[in-house]
């Protein structure tokens, strides 16, 4: 750094006669001071006005554009949001409803399914009843029938047991009555 | 001569010699580079609010950034009754880093290197912020020379130092913009000659402190611009919300 500060003295020293050409400072010199104020002052309007009527309400105008646009956009955007946030709703609302619908359908059909079976269930039972009864009458009318065949069976019976042990014939009549007797002590045993 | 660090700043006509009631305005190089600051100001303007995108692209978001920039600025130092002067703000910074950056750019001229240029510019920001202050709240104005809560025995010293300070703000601000552009401009110079001089084998030293100077230079440039954009926007605010 010092040895560089030496090489910038002596090279001013070697150069001095180039400045004293020029007279120091080309700023200081009035003689186109006029000038300068002259354009600068046209060159610095125009561009004021260029800048102030046609520019800055350009570049205010696209910014403001921007965040209008901006709003817009977030306004729409919750504006979708709420249709679509009830058109969810209308939806479940849908679901639950044709939900409730599918219930009371299958309350009400298994309601009737039960019904019917009842009703079915009814009729068979009579219809069985009624064949029961009918079986049974069947049953008491082939029972006194097979009364009444026994009773015939054990007089033959008991007339030829007597006429083998007596060798007599006896009263057909008394034979009759007896069995009839003893048939009334003991019939019972079996109806 | 072109070794001569103050040679960039020279001043010569271009065109024929324009003279109104005796007063030379003719056309010269700086002309001219105000002119092309200008119209690259309108250009970059122009470009970035041509499609007028919702997105922006690039330049449109360059030219925002400096709106926003400047907007934000304003309403910091000056608050939201400076808004009125945001126009012409935004033209004094854009034109000032315009021109500051032009004068980047090898063989051109820095217009804002010329202490007449900064003190015209200084001038009438001072001539304006007073009439303001004026207009605004009348000869409750000079209040500002007499700050509150100072000892009686020293308000005519203070009241003198204020009106010194308030005198010497056009001179400060025009001073300050000029003398950095030019310090700038002639150290530029001046290491680009020592790379000539000093040949091959010492050039590289002047050289590598070219390019870092330049560096500096590039954000010397936007820093005046914005120290004197946010100058005016401060004595705007003494104008505007007195609060002294």
């Amino acid at each position: 750094m010092r040895i560089f500060f030496l090489l910038l003295v002596a090279t001013l020293a070697t150069r001095i006669d180039l400045f004293a050409a020029e007279a120091g400072m080309p700023q200081l010199d009035p003689k186109y001071w006029a000038s300068q104020a002259f354009w600068l002052i046209l060159v610095f309007t125009l561009l004021y006005l260029s800048i102030s009527k046609f520019f800055i309400p350009k570049i205010k105008d696209t910014m403001e554009d921007r965040n209008n646009k901006i709003k817009d956009d977030i306004d729409e955007a919750n504006n979708l949001k709420n249709i679509s946030e009830k058109k969810l709703n209308e939806y479940n609302l849908l679901i639950e409803k044709a939900k409730k619908e599918v219930q009371k359908i299958l309350n009400e059909n298994k309601n009737k399914l039960n019904t019917e079976i009842q009703n079915k269930k009814k009729i068979i039972d009579k219809e069985i009843e009624e064949e029961i009864s009918k079986a049974q009458n069947e049953i008491k009318n082939l029972k006194k029938e097979a009364v009444g065949s026994i009773g015939k069976i054990s007089e033959e019976i008991a007339m030829k047991i007597i006429e083998e042990i007596s060798g007599d014939k006896l009263n057909e009549n008394s034979v009759k009555a007896a069995v009839a007797e003893s048939s009334k002590k003991n019939i019972n045993k079996y109806l | 001569m072109a070794t001569n660090p103050m040679h960039q700043f020279n001043v010569h006509r271009i065109g024929p010699e324009i003279k109104i009631a005796g007063v030379d305005i003719s056309f010269t190089n700086a002309s001219l580079f105000m002119i092309i600051s200008a119209i690259s100001i309108c250009l970059l303007l122009f470009l970035g609010t041509k499609k007028r995108k919702i997105v922006p692209d690039k330049i449109q978001l360059v030219t925002e950034m400096f709106y926003n920039f400047i907007a934000k600025m304003i309403s910091d130092t000056a608050g939201s009754k400076a808004k009125p002067y945001f126009p012409f703000i935004f033209s004094l910074f854009m034109f000032v880093l315009f021109c500051n950056m032009v004068g980047m750019l090898p063989y051109s001229f820095t217009v804002t290197s010329h202490i007449i240029v900064t003190l015209i510019l200084a001038i009438f920001i001072f001539i304006a912020v007073t009439i303001i202050g004026f207009i605004k709240h009348g000869f409750g104005y000079l209040k500002l020379f007499v700050p509150s809560g100072v000892p009686i025995v020293l308000l005519p010293l203070i009241t003198v130092i204020e009106v010194i300070s308030y005198l010497s703000r056009p001179v400060s601000l025009s001073v300050r913009l000029f003398a950095n552009m030019m310090a700038g401009h002639t150290m530029l110079k001046v290491f680009g000659g020592f790379v000539i001089s000093l040949g091959l084998l010492g050039g590289w030293l002047p050289l590598s402190f070219s390019v870092a100077l330049t560096g500096l230079e590039i954000l010397v440039a936007f820093l005046q611009a914005y120290v004197f954009a946010i100058l005016t926007c401060i004595y705007l605010n003494d104008a505007l919300n007195l609060h002294h």
